[in-house]
C-alpha cells in the first residue's frame, strides 16, 4: 500500500496523468462544444480514431506538426459530414454519429492495410513519428523549487500544453465573447436565436465542425505521444469516456477539465498497478476506468437530481 | 364481407408506405454498394474477382449458405433488441454487454454438470436471458431513477462485460495450465442442434423466427407495446394520459437486454461455436443497429433486412479470405446506408418523376421520413 502512495504522489506519477488525460481532455472539449450547440456528438470515438490514423500515416510523409494538422482537419471533415447529415438531412444526431463511429472502425483498419500493404492490426512497419515534449530544464536554474518544477513542468507533449490553453480559451470563447452566448442560446432554447436573427444552423454546424477537430487532436495525441503508431481500435472507448466527462464536468469547460483528469488519474492507475501489484489480474485493471466513468456518471446524476428537488422544493 | 372505406384506404397508405421505404432502403444499398465498388476498383488488384465474390460467393456452396444463414438469425435478434429501445426511442446500445454475459451464464451452465442433461439446452437460455435482461436493466434504472444518460452507461458496460467474460474465462472456465483462451467444447446435450446437417444451421434459428414474432405481438397486440411506443412517440403526452414513462422505458431495455443475452447464448451454443472463446462475438451486435434503423424499428421488417444484410456481410467476409479487399470494406457500406436511410434523403430523381407525372411531391411524406 505505501509503495502505491510512493507512487500516486511521485512526480513521475503526475507526468502519466497529464499524458493520459491530454487525449480524453481534447476529446471532453469537442464533446463540450458540440453539446451545449444542443448536438450530442457521440461520434467521438470514431473522430479520435480516425485522427489516430491521419496523424499517424501523414507523419510518415511529413513533419510531426503537419500531422497534427491533417488529423484536425480530418476530424472536422467528419463533424462536417455529421452536420450535413443532422442538419440538411434531418437525421437523427444519434444515429449519424453511430455511423461514423462504424465508418472509423472499420475504415481506419482499411486504410491501414492499404497504407502497410497488409498488415490488418498495427501500423508497425510504418516509420510514423511522435510529437516532442517540451524541454522546460531551464527552470532548474531557479533556486530552492527549480528542481521539483522541472520535475513537473518538464517533459509533456506540446499538445498537453495547447489542450491546458484550450480550456481557457474554450471558457473565454464561450463566456466572454458573443459568438459563444450564440452557441449557449442556440443549445439552450433554439427558438430565441431564430427569432433573434442568429443562424442558428450554422453555428450547430460550425460547434460539430470544431467538435470533430478536437476529437481528432485527442487522438492525434494518443497516436503520436501516448503511443507511437496506430493500433486497431486505440481508443478502446476513450471517446465514449469523453462522453461521460462532458456531462460530469457539468457542461463547462473547467469541469471537462476536472472530469478528463480524474479519467486520466484512473487510466494512469492502471498503466503503474501490474507493476506494483501483479496479482491484481490485468482485466480487473483495464475494467477501472470504464467502472469509474459509471459510477461518476451514476453519483454526478444522483447530486443532480438531488439539487433540482431542492431547488423545487425551495419554490414551494 | 365489405371492408370500409378508411380501412381500405389506411391499408393502401401503409403500402405506399411500405413501397416508398422499401425503394429509399434499396437505393441506399445501391449507393452504398456502389462507392464500395469504387474503392474496391481503386485499391484491389482484381477489382471485378473482389466484387464478384462480394455479391455471389455465399450462396456459392452449402457450406457458405449455412453461414449466412446462422448470421441471419443473429443479426435478426441484435436486430429486434435495437429495435425495441428505439421504438422507445431509448439509445440504449449495451447489446454487446448482454452478449458477452449472456454468453457467460449459457457457458457457466452448459460447463456444469447439469449441461450434460436434457436441460443443458433450454437453462442455458433461459440463464441467458436472465443475465442479459439483468446487464439492460442496469442502465434503465439508472437513466429513471437518476438520470443517468444510457448511451454512455451501456457504452461503459458494453467494455465491462468484455474484460469481465475475458477474465473468467482464463481464470476459471479454461482447463487449468492450458493457456488457451477458450474453454473445453460444450457437450453435445448443451449444443443446439442442426437443423440442416453439416451446416452451421441450428435451433437458434427457430429462436431467432420466435422472437420476431414474440416482438412483433408484444409491440403491436399488447396494452404494454401501445404504451411503449406512445412513451417512444411523445414521453410527456404519454405521462399526461396517466403512462408511467420510466416503468416503461426501463421494462423495454430489460426486455431488449434479456434479447441480447438469447444471442449470447445463440453464439456459445451454437453449431458456430459450441465453447466459449474470449470476444467471440467479434462486433456483430453493433450491426443490429444498421438492421433496426433500415427496418424502421418495425419487427417483421427486421428479418428481412437481416437477410440482406447477412448476404453482404458474408460475402465480404469471404472476400476477404479469397481476394486482397479486406473485409472491414463493410463499415464503409454499412455507415452510407444507415447516414442515407437515417436522414429523409429521397430517391434521387424521385422529384422529378413525380413532376413528369403531375403528382405533388408531397411534404407530410418528407415529415415522416424525417422523423
Amino acid at each position: 500500500m505505501i509503495e502505491l502512495f510512493m507512487t500516486v504522489f511521485s512526480a513521475t506519477f503526475f507526468v502519466t496523468v497529464v499524458r493520459t488525460s491530454t487525449p480524453l481532455l481534447l476529446s471532453t472539449l469537442g464533446g463540450l462544444v458540440a453539446d451545449l450547440s444542443g448536438a450530442l456528438n457521440v461520434a467521438l470515438e470514431g473522430m479520435m480514431l480516425v485522427g489516430c490514423l491521419t496523424a499517424v500515416i501523414v507523419s510518415v510523409f511529413a513533419p510531426w506538426y503537419i500531422a497534427v494538422l491533417a488529423a484536425i482537419a480530418a476530424g472536422a471533415l467528419l463533424g462536417a459530414v455529421m452536420a450535413f447529415f443532422h442538419l440538411r438531412l434531418k437525421a437523427d444526431i444519434i444515429l449519424v454519429g453511430f455511423a461514423i463511429n462504424i465508418f472509423a472502425a472499420g475504415g481506419t483498419v482499411f486504410a491501414l492495410t492499404l497504407a502497410t500493404g497488409g498488415d490488418k492490426g498495427t501500423s508497425i512497419n510504418l516509420p510514423s513519428k511522435a510529437i516532442p515534449a517540451l524541454d522546460l530544464s531551464f527552470l532548474g536554474v531557479i533556486p530552492g523549487i527549480g528542481h521539483t518544477l522541472v520535475q513537473f513542468l518538464s517533459g509533456h507533449s506540446i499538445l498537453s500544453w495547447v489542450a491546458a490553453f484550450l480550456v481557457f480559451a474554450i471558457w473565454y470563447f464561450l463566456y466572454r465573447t458573443p459568438w459563444g452566448l450564440w452557441l449557449r442560446g442556440v443549445g439552450e432554447y433554439p427558438a430565441a436565436p431564430e427569432a433573434a436573427g442568429i443562424p442558428v444552423n450554422a453555428i450547430r454546424a460550425w460547434s460539430l465542425l470544431v467538435s470533430g477537430g478536437l476529437a481528432a487532436l485527442g487522438g492525434a495525441q494518443l497516436a503520436m505521444f501516448n503511443y507511437v503508431g496506430f493500433t486497431r481500435d486505440m481508443t478502446a472507448g476513450r471517446g465514449f469516456i469523453a462522453l461521460g466527462a462532458v456531462l460530469l464536468g457539468a457542461r463547462h469547460p473547467v469541469g471537462a477539465l476536472l472530469a478528463a483528469l480524474l479519467f486520466g488519474f484512473f487510466e494512469a492507475l492502471a498503466v503503474v498497478l501490474p507493476g506494483l501489484f501483479n496479482w491484481i489480474p490485468a482485466e480487473l485493471i483495464r475494467m477501472i476506468p470504464f467502472i469509474v466513468t459509471v459510477l461518476a456518471l451514476v453519483l454526478f446524476s444522483y447530486r443532480a437530481l438531488r439539487a433540482r428537488q431542492l431547488r423545487t422544493l425551495s419554490k414551494i | 364481407m365489405s371492408m370500409t372505406t378508411e380501412a381500405v384506404l389506411g391499408r393502401q397508405a401503409r403500402w405506399a408506405n411500405i413501397r416508398r421505404e422499401t425503394g429509399r432502403a434499396l437505393a441506399a444499398a445501391i449507393i452504398a454498394l456502389g462507392v464500395a465498388f469504387v474503392i474496391i476498383l481503386l485499391t484491389s488488384k482484381a477489382p471485378l474477382e473482389a466484387f464478384n465474390v462480394l455479391l455471389t460467393a455465399p450462396i456459392s456452396r452449402p457450406r457458405t449458405i449455412g453461414l449466412w444463414i446462422d448470421d441471419v438469425a443473429k443479426l435478426t435478434i441484435t436486430g429486434l433488441a435495437f429495435s425495441l429501445v428505439f421504438q422507445a426511442r431509448q439509445f440504449s446500445m449495451g447489446v454487446q454487454g448482454q452478449v458477452y454475459v449472456g454468453g457467460l451464464a449459457a457457458a457457466y451452465i452448459a460447463l456444469s454438470p447439469i449441461g450434460a442433461t436434457w436441460l443443458g439446452i433450454p437453462l442455458g437460455v433461459f440463464c441467458a436471458m436472465i443475465a442479459g435482461g439483468f446487464y439492460g436493466f442496469l442502465p434503465g434504472i439508472a437513466k429513471a431513477k437518476l438520470g443517468a444518460n444510457e448511451i454512455v452507461s451501456s457504452l461503459m458496460l458494453n467494455y465491462i462485460a468484455i474484460e469481465l467474460c475475458n477474465y473468467l474465462v482464463r481464470t476459471q472456465l479454461v482447463p487449468p495450465g492450458s493457456g488457451v483462451l477458450t474453454t473445453n467444447d460444450f457437450p453435445a446435450t448443451a449444443v443446439f442442434p442442426a437443423l440442416v446437417a453439416g451446416t452451421r444451421i441450428d435451433i437458434g434459428l427457430i429462436f431467432a423466427i420466435v422472437a420476431v414474432l414474440a416482438v412483433w405481438f408484444a409491440l403491436y397486440r399488447t396494452a404494454w407495446g401501445l404504451k411503449l411506443r406512445l412513451v417512444g412517440h411523445n414521453a410527456q403526452f404519454a405521462e399526461y394520459s396517466g403512462i408511467r414513462s420510466t416503468v416503461i422505458m426501463v421494462s423495454a431495455m430489460t426486455v431488449a437486454g434479456a434479447l441480447g443475452g438469447l444471442l449470447g447464448a445463440m453464439f456459445v451454443q451454437g453449431q458456430s461455436y459450441g465453447k466459449l472463446t474470449i470476444l467471440f462475438e467479434g462486433g456483430l451486435a453493433f450491426e443490429g443497429i444498421l438492421i433496426a434503423i433500415v427496418a424502421r424499428s418495425r419487427p417483421l421488417a427486421v428479418p428481412v433486412v437481416a437477410l440482406f444484410y447477412g448476404y453482404l456481410r458474408q460475402g465480404a467476409q469471404l472476400m476477404n479470405i479469397r481476394t486482397d479487399v479486406p473485409s472491414e470494406v463493410i463499415g464503409v457500406v454499412t455507415a452510407i446506408i444507415i447516414l442515407l436511410v437515417a436522414s429523409s434523403f429521397s430517391m434521387p430523381g424521385r422529384k422529378f418523376f413525380a413532376r413528369l407525372l403531375g403528382r405533388d411531391t408531397t411534404p407530410a411524406a418528407a415529415m415522416e421520413a424525417g422523423k
